[in-house]
């Protein structure tokens, strides 16, 4: 009977999804055959706790000294039974490291031969009866086709990669670095990573974000978001000098952009150079565009000032 | 009757969201974060913002109705951006959340299990630590 109802079943469960996959990893030419992550430690997950869990790997091979208990505060959803993609990422930053998405399984084997263990969201049942889980992948081996994570309470599974690329196809390839602000990812773009960096700025991250920024601008020295994101960290560390520099910098790149000589005349206003700032605000006011409601308030203000 | 009170409905609408414009305006400081610099490249319109800061407070109230504590759903609001924020406020019902993962599929029909058992077998699933999937 319940034979006979599984054999009806079965093409059901099936035909809503995609079809059953057959493939292997990618072998992108530039890296190795096989890899595995030094330092990564195991935490076997409490109940619904695989993000905090996740986490706190991927945390600790970071450098930062931390148990899962003390995460899942921090991370973890009462009412969804879970942790959110983004309680990942914030909680990652209130920790001072930077949390970086990844797609897809060129991507996650680059970061795995650099070295980088790899948070992934996989959904290891269906579509329509999700069981959403994290794990951290910290190695793969191309001869045996198989993806190594932590997860659950197993510490370095083999897993098919064709069981994997199923459960993690499920998840949309989702993938997360946990980096310390100096490192780069392998597979890093210019944009999401200053995004990822400039995550450090909101949680009052001002040295890490600093660190982030630094290492932008190593790799993509004409970066004007970059020189930005440095001349606002350094401000937020009280170096005011170095914070004016990174901002005369950023004004150099785009001398039509009205927000560095905002942000530079409060820098040369905070230094007493009253002068100098009241030169650069004008020069934000005329330049004009959507902030300029910010600027004439910036010049209002370093007016007042002087006046007194 | 609808048409009596559609002006001053859309008056007062009209109204309050200019008190909304000035207020988003008025708590910027006068520093430019660097998010507002990555929004501004790309191009987004101020507008954008205006709904940015409704989608914060959402967040935050989405959060504290799901059970997380008050002060903590405050730190979280804070230490995400914008964009990601919006994810939240809109939709948090149909985010994935990570949670289980032990392999227990309590409460579930013993024809899911069964089903699963097989899917498992198939590897087209991975519930069950214990099944080694075919190759």
């Amino acid at each position: 009977m319940i034979a006979g109802l599984l054999f009806l079943a079965l093409p059901l469960v099936l035909s809503g999804c995609t079809t059953l996959s057959t493939r292997s990893l990618p072998r992108p030419p530039s890296v190795p055959s096989k890899a595995q992550v030094a330092g990564v430690p195991f935490f076997a997950q409490d109940e619904l706790q695989c993000g905090p869990a996740s986490l706190a790997m991927a945390l600790q091979w970071s450098g930062v000294v931390v148990q899962p208990s003390e995460l899942t505060p921090e991370v973890f959803t009462p009412g969804l039974k879970g942790s959110l993609q983004s309680g990942l990422i914030g909680s990652a930053r209130r920790h001072g490291r930077v949390g970086y998405p990844i797609t897809g399984s060129e991507a996650l084997l680059a970061e795995i031969a650099a070295g980088h263990p790899v948070i992934v969201l996989v959904n290891l049942a269906f579509s329509w009866y999700p069981k959403w889980h994290y794990g951290v992948v910290t190695g793969f081996d191309q001869e045996r086709d198989e993806i190594i994570l932590h997860s659950g309470l197993i510490a370095n599974e083999h897993l098919d990669s064709r069981v994997f690329l199923n459960i993690w196809e499920r998840g949309e390839y989702w993938g997360l670095l946990v980096l310390p602000p100096e490192r780069l990812p392998a597979t890093a773009k210019e944009e999401p990573w200053l995004e990822a960096v400039a995550g450090l700025e909101r949680t009052g991250q001002w040295q890490g974000a600093a660190a982030g920024y630094d290492a932008a601008l190593k790799r993509w020295p004409k970066s004007f978001t970059a020189w930005m994101g440095l001349g606002n960290s350094r401000y937020g560390l009280d170096n005011l000098t170095g914070s004016a520099d990174a901002f005369r910098k950023a004004t150099q790149l785009q001398p039509k952009n009205g927000i560095p000589f905002n942000n530079l005349a409060q820098v040369l206003s905070k230094q007493g150079k009253r002068k100098e700032a009241l030169a650069a605000a004008q020069r934000a006011v005329d330049l004009g565009g959507p902030l300029t409601e910010t600027f004439r308030k910036t010049l209002k203000e370093i007016k007042t000032k002087s006046a007194r | 009757m609808l048409q009596k009170i559609i002006k001053p409905v859309s008056f007062f609408l009209v109204f309050s969201f200019l008190l909304l414009d000035v207020s988003v305006h008025t708590a910027k400081a006068r520093m430019i974060d660097t998010n507002t610099v990555i929004a501004a490249q790309q191009k987004e319109a101020v507008q954008a913002r205006v709904t940015a800061f409704l989608g914060r407070e959402d967040a935050r109230k989405v959060m504290e109705q799901h059970g997380v504590d008050a002060v903590e759903a405050q730190k979280r609001v804070a230490s995400l951006s914008d964009a990601e924020l919006a994810k939240i406020s809109q939709a948090m019902e149909q985010l994935p959340a990570g949670g289980d993962g032990l392999g227990t599929v309590v409460g579930a029909a013993v024809l899911i299990f069964l089903v699963l058992l097989i899917t498992d077998i198939l590897g087209f699933t991975h519930v069950f630590s214990f099944v080694k999937p075919q190759r």
